[in-house]
């Protein structure tokens, strides 16, 4: 883990860390090391991935509307809205 | 120096379904109220759980078979993440590792003839919402009623290589996917959206050149001036130095007719994809897949021919009945019924078609039942029901898909009468009531007879046989 | 007792029941410990609570969380740790030790209510990965978070879970009705295993508990035997990893857009983002948040995070080899009977090395009851033996 990297990981996840922090996230990505190379001392190689812990599949639902949650209710919490939107500073395209 | 140009599509079609792909929101979402149709899931709050719109999957599957695709029958949904006020979970639902169909192929045909173009996949995923930003100076406005709603991304490989293939092919998409019914395809309303990959290379070089991806094209025309404009960019700084190319995204602008490159952030293309833990894997079962498989259309040009050769229609008909799978599955349904393929045709052409035209409604928002309307050709061609009430009658199917043809004429007084003496009373009682019209006939104008029709036809409100009335009224006249 | 509380109903009822901060409820707040999420009313309550507030059962209020419950016991939350002489408490058990609750409805991320139920003397079951709905959870890490019960004793928790074990059309995760009624399916259990790798940097205050259950339950005719397994013990890696992706990913919802904490101090879109998320977030979720992201790169992804998810068959195959021969397999819960403000303070990602104990049933979904301080680990769907072992457990003990 660089100084690059982690501003990058920074700008990724729009967070802004003070430089005491960023220490401690190298040391944090560097205890991670170890475990990194404990499994990759694992052979994986003929073991396919577990997404799912359950082996269930195909879970589907019907095609069906339902709206039961009002706008002004989705809403009553933001920290800005107007005419029925959420708002934002204006995005240039 | 000869160039040639190298395009590869990326065309987002947003599913006909009735409810978004995760959540049970309306889908429908055009021209409604901002944020009309939303749950805590489209707007990003914690705590619901998606669970995949089983209509997705068919249609997704009714799109690659359709594009003579492989469909995997294992197939799984993976997480996009990246940061924009349209996401508002910021991550994005698609398929990255497993996507529904892959490896297809899509004939086309140009003024240089047939070509086909390669399908790379097909995968399905959920819609982002709606910016708007010309509500106030300082803010952009986000609508989530767009948000999840079912799209497909259908990724061409970069076979294509001129506008006028990539028009022919977004209208072989648009004819396959209507014709399966799976998609509105209609690039005005924006379900039918298009990005294109475009590069330019020396006429037979094997090498790829710099490749930019255009986006923000709102119609075919525009997507054609775009084409032409971004060759025409490559080749000049290609020629002339003008510029120097990059990888990059650029953004149409049709009123300005050129292309501007997006501000790019650092991190863009990061999307960091991992399989999403809260929807299983979907597995197609080879019930699933014959069912669908076995409700896919004919091709259209199949369905053409088969019309002409099967029932005898002459190349026009066949032409016009098969502008849209509905009128196709009317006419089919409607000839079933009253077995003559000649009448169905003719009222599918002359009446339904006209019917839709005069309501501005496209062939594929016909809802019209095509076995009443079968029994309705009936009706009129046994003699049951005049040509002209029949006309209405199709009138109210059109507003009322229930009603059967034979009870709404019974109930609204439209069987044609046989009643001799019933006839014979009402041409009597016109024919007293203008003695003048009497006296011109006699006089030796036949326009004078044609009044008295017309009015003897209106007091039977056209229930009566126009050859029997006429024959009755010439000789009640003639007895004057 | 009022700070464990983030929200204290005003009930007499007989039946009541604590939810922690991560169980979304209807017209109350639902924080998640998060300075994020402070006043956030959920417009849906969990189902989990839905199925007990039909059967009788009523809220008496809101234990408070460390924030998105991936912490040792709490001690993250905005609102500060739970203490008592420099020692930590987690405040749903504090809750259900006092008795003003019966049973605490909790979320089990990273352990912490094992470690909670632990060190407190209460019995916690963490139930089948599937059985129980997620729906009205805060999301954290969905592959292996489960609705969890603690309370003082293994009939309750035996009650509480069959209130909400239930398949749920609205989690598709959930598991058939069928499936999910084997919570509650007795079974014998003969031989139980004790995982000696897992006893790793345990203390012998712990080391304790594991001879005193070991005792017990030989006295009642368990076999009790010593095994070995050095894959388990790389459970804490790969759960770190694919916990840390997912909540990174989970929590990236929150940006101070919709709903939640926003800045005062932005100009444009990014900042407004970037200073929401820095000034609400607390540092331990900030460092998960890019560990996670990392494991995730392109250039990551395969040798980390699609690493991880092969080991995690290897684990859970390991496990089931296991089950072949034992009924259960022991292992402590934590490293130690408490933690104190200080150790927290020297290693601010203590939680990272503890959930050695708790990883392997998250990572693999399997049933993990706490009894006697002790951690046993099922097959699936194994939980009322497992209750059964901690019922006969406290039996001999006293």
């Amino acid at each position: 883990m660089d100084r690059d990297t982690l501003r990058r990981l920074e700008l990724l996840n729009q967070l802004s860390l003070t430089e005491a922090q960023k220490e401690d996230v190298f040391s944090f990505f560097a205890d991670r090391d170890e475990d990194l190379k404990a499994l990759e001392a694992i052979d994986t190689e003929n073991t396919e991935r577990m997404v799912h812990v359950m082996p269930i599949m195909t879970v589907v639902r019907e095609d069906v509307v339902s709206q039961p949650f009002a706008r002004e209710d989705l809403q009553r919490g933001a920290p800005e809205t107007d005419e029925g939107y959420w708002c934002v500073p204006r995005v240039v395209e | 120096m000869k160039y040639e140009t190298v395009i590869g599509l990326e065309v987002h079609v947003e599913l006909a379904t009735d409810s978004k792909i995760f959540c049970s929101c309306s889908a429908h979402s055009y021209g409604a109220d901002p944020n009309s149709h939303v749950c805590p899931a489209c707007c990003g709050m914690p705590g619901m759980l998606p669970v995949v719109n089983k209509r997705v999957v068919d249609f997704g599957m009714k799109a690659g078979l359709m594009l003579d695709c492989h469909i995997n029958r294992t197939t799984t949904f993976d997480k996009k993440s990246y940061y924009y006020p349209d996401l508002p979970a910021a991550y994005q639902t698609t398929q990255w590792f497993a996507p529904v169909a892959v490896n297809g192929l899509v004939e086309i045909t140009t003024s240089k003839g047939k070509k086909n173009v390669r399908i790379k996949q097909i995968h399905m995923e959920e819609d982002a919402g709606k910016l708007v930003h010309d509500i106030r100076e300082d803010t952009t406005h986000v609508d989530f009623n767009r948000t999840s709603v079912p799209l497909i991304e259908i990724v061409s490989q970069p076979d294509l290589s001129s506008a006028e293939e990539v028009e022919a092919y977004l209208e072989r998409l648009k004819t396959l996917l209507r014709y399966a019914r799976v998609a509105e395809c209609e690039m005005a309303h924006g379900t039918m959206r298009c990005d294109v990959n475009l590069s330019v290379r020396p006429e037979g070089s094997d090498k790829l050149g710099v490749r930019t991806e255009m986006k923000n094209m709102n119609s075919v025309e525009a997507i054609k001036r775009a084409i032409e404009y971004e060759t025409a960019r490559h080749i000049d700084a290609l020629e002339n130095g003008t510029e120097e190319l990059r990888q990059e995204t650029r953004r149409w602008d049709d009123i300005k007719g050129k292309s501007y490159a997006m501000r790019s952030k650092e991190t863009a293309g990061d999307y960091r994809y991992f399989p999403d833990p809260n929807v299983m894997p979907v597995v197609i079962d080879d019930t699933w897949f014959e069912s669908i498989k076995s409700s896919l259309p004919e091709f259209p040009e199949v369905k053409r021919a088969r019309y002409a050769e099967e029932y005898g229609l002459s190349e026009y008909d066949a032409e016009q009945l098969t502008k849209s799978i509905a009128l196709c599955e009317c006419f089919e349904d409607a000839f079933s019924v009253c077995k003559s393929a000649k009448d169905a045709a003719n009222w599918m052409i002359s009446e339904v078609m006209s019917i839709l035209n005069a309501r501005q409604m496209t062939y594929d928002m016909l809802k019209l039942n095509g076995k009443a309307l079968g029994e309705l050709i009936l009706l009129v061609s046994e003699g049951k029901v005049g040509r002209a009430n029949g006309k209405k009658i199709l009138g109210a199917m059109f507003d009322d898909p229930t009603i059967a043809p034979a009870a709404y004429a019974e109930e609204n007084g439209l069987i044609v009468s046989n009643d001799t003496g019933l006839i014979e009373k009402v041409v009597a009682e016109v024919v007293a009531s203008d003695p003048k019209a009497v006296a011109d006939y006699k006089g030796g104008k036949e326009k004078a007879l044609m009044s008295l029709f017309g009015r003897c036809m209106k007091q039977l409100k056209g229930n009566c046989d126009p050859q029997m009335l006429r024959t009755i009224l010439i000789d009640i006249v003639n007895k004057q | 007792m009022m700070k464990a509380y983030t929200y204290k109903a005003d009930t007499a009822a007989e039946k009541r029941i604590v939810a922690d901060d991560m169980i979304l409820t209807k017209d109350i707040p639902t924080t998640a410990g998060s300075k994020m999420l402070e006043g956030y009313v959920s417009l849906f309550e969990a189902e989990a609570l839905t199925r007990l507030k039909n059967a009788g059962y009523s809220l008496s209020g809101k234990a408070d969380v460390g924030e998105f419950a991936i912490d040792l016991l709490g001690e993250t939350s905005v609102r500060g740790a739970l203490s008592v002489d420099g020692k930590i408490l987690n405040p749903a058990a504090e809750i259900v030790s006092s008795g003003e609750a019966m049973a605490a409805l909790t979320l089990d991320v990273n352990g912490s209510v094992r470690r909670a139920a632990a060190q407190s003397g209460l019995i916690s079951v963490k139930p089948t990965y599937g059985t129980v709905s997620r729906y009205g959870t805060i999301p954290a890490a969905c592959s292996g978070e489960t609705v969890s019960v603690m309370a003082k004793c293994p009939s309750v928790c035996r009650e509480v879970l069959g209130v909400i074990a239930g398949h749920d059309d609205k989690d598709g995760t959930s598991l058939p009705e069928e499936k999910c009624a084997l919570v509650s399916a007795a079974a014998p259990i003969r031989r139980v295993a004790i995982l000696t790798d897992m006893a790793e940097g345990a203390d012998g205050s712990v080391t304790e508990r594991i001879d005193a259950l070991s005792r017990a339950l030989e006295a009642s005719g368990v076999t009790v035997e010593k095994i070995s397994s050095t894959l388990i013990s790389s459970a804490r890696a790969a759960w770190n990893i694919l916990m840390s992706a997912e909540l990174c990913n989970n929590v990236s919802r929150y940006d101070g857009v919709k709903y939640g904490y926003r800045s005062d101090n932005f100009s444009g879109l990014d900042e407004l983002y970037t200073n929401s998320r820095t000034e609400a977030f607390g540092e331990l979720l900030k460092t998960a948040i890019l560990f996670g992201s990392d494991t995730l790169s392109t250039e990551n992804y395969m040798k980390v995070y699609d690493k991880s998810l092969r080991v995690r068959r290897l684990i859970s195959e390991e496990f089931t080899r296991m089950f072949e021969s034992f009924d259960a397999v022991m292992m402590p819960a934590c490293s130690s009977m408490s933690y104190t403000e200080e150790a927290v303070k020297a290693d601010k990602y203590l939680c990272f090395k503890e959930n050695f104990y708790t990883a392997p049933a998250s990572i693999t979904g399997l049933p993990a009851v706490v009894t006697g301080g002790v951690q046993l680990v099922g097959r699936a769907f194994s939980e009322a033996a497992l209750l059964d072992l901690a019922e006969l457990s406290a039996k001999e003990g006293k």
